[in-house]
């Protein structure tokens, strides 16, 4: 099936909005989409961009069966590693199911990888959920290691009202 | 007791920032992995394009010296949720072991916790090594959740070797 891989414009965010709740859906998490495109308009295309997207585009006689031609995504940003430098952090990654199978996500994956690539970068990383087998078996098949596995690295997160208690015992300036 | 300060780090700290990321990679068991230089954290947080923000932490030097010395720093930067929006990811936090119990590791995440809520962050994340038990209950006494452990999120990555092989195709 013929697909483009593009750099997300500010118009796209409506689309990508629509599957970042799919993929939600798919990780049982729904409730936790907090923000819409209006967001991602703001904190993706303003002068220092806190993320950049990419996403699969299909032609017009291929659309979706909702009309969209729009059909995956794959959203990332910069960190840094105190013991190897630049790294690329691939926040989502996602293909709408009726197009899955036809090397979109290869693509899209492939398309980060060439991004971080041309900024320095010397690893990309990701999360993924313990039962996502699919998506497990598609990053080892790609060389990907499972950190949390083999050096045993847990993700922590602090939010909500912890976050608002510890700032406010901040020493005053 | 120590008095101490947290300052906003610059381009002269390059060199004390290398000691310290050395001493928590030697702490984690993993010294060898870091190949990181002072040219690399000079060009990296101090160029046209900085990747990392940090702070640093000083105690006077000894009796009768002047000026400080750095015993701690945290290094962090922002990253992005799809769900929430922007976070603040604390990429390394580390003091001298002679100088903890002194509430330093406590104010830098109230300093960095009160940056965040003023950058409209929807919070703070890490990475924690499982069996580095001290600093887990640390973040967990302030109201950190383990989210390897609730929601099973595992961390994943792939390496140079390996990313250049997907570039090629």
């Amino acid at each position: 099936m013929h697909f483009k891989v593009r750099a997300a414009t500010k118009e796209d965010c409506k689309e990508i909005s629509r599957m970042i709740l799919e993929l939600a859906v798919y990780e049982k998490m729904p409730d936790q989409v907090k923000i819409s495109h209006e967001e991602l308009e703001r904190d993706g295309f303003c002068q220092n961009p806190f993320f950049e997207c990419l996403v699969a585009e299909v032609p017009e006689e291929n659309t979706s069966k909702d009309g969209f031609t729009v059909v995956g995504y794959a959203l990332y940003f910069y960190t840094y590693s105190t013991w190897k430098g630049p790294t690329v952090f691939l926040d989502d990654i996602y293909v709408m199911p009726e197009f899955r199978g036809n090397g979109f996500g290869k693509g899209l994956l492939c398309k980060v990888a060439k991004v971080g690539k041309e900024k320095r970068c010397v690893r990309l990383q990701l999360t993924v959920l313990d039962w996502n087998t699919p998506s497990r078996d598609f990053y080892a098949a790609k060389g990907a290691q499972d950190l949390t596995d083999s050096e045993g690295w847990h993700f922590i997160r602090f939010d909500g009202q912890n976050l608002d208690n510890l700032a406010n015992e901040a020493p005053k300036d | 007791m120590a008095s101490f300060i947290l300052r906003k780090a610059e381009p002269r700290d390059v060199s004390d920032i290398m000691r310290l990321i050395k001493e928590l990679a030697k702490f984690e068991e993993m010294e060898e992995k870091v190949v990181l230089t002072e040219k690399d954290l000079l060009e990296d947080g101090f160029g046209d394009h900085p990747f990392y923000h940090c702070l640093v932490a000083e105690v006077p030097k000894l009796q009768g010296s002047e000026g400080y010395t750095v015993i701690g720093f945290a290094m962090y930067y922002f990253t992005y949720d799809p769900w929430i929006g922007k976070l603040l990811y604390l990429e390394d936090f580390y003091v001298m072991q002679e100088f903890r119990g002194l509430g330093i590791g406590s104010k830098i995440l109230k300093v960095l916790s009160e940056k965040a809520v003023k950058t409209r962050c929807s919070g703070m994340h890490f990475i924690v090594a499982e069996n580095n038990t001290k600093s887990i209950e640390f973040y967990k006494r302030r109201g950190a959740a383990d989210l390897s452990s609730e929601e099973g999120w595992r961390l994943f990555e792939i390496e140079k070797d390996d990313l250049l092989k997907m570039t090629a195709k």
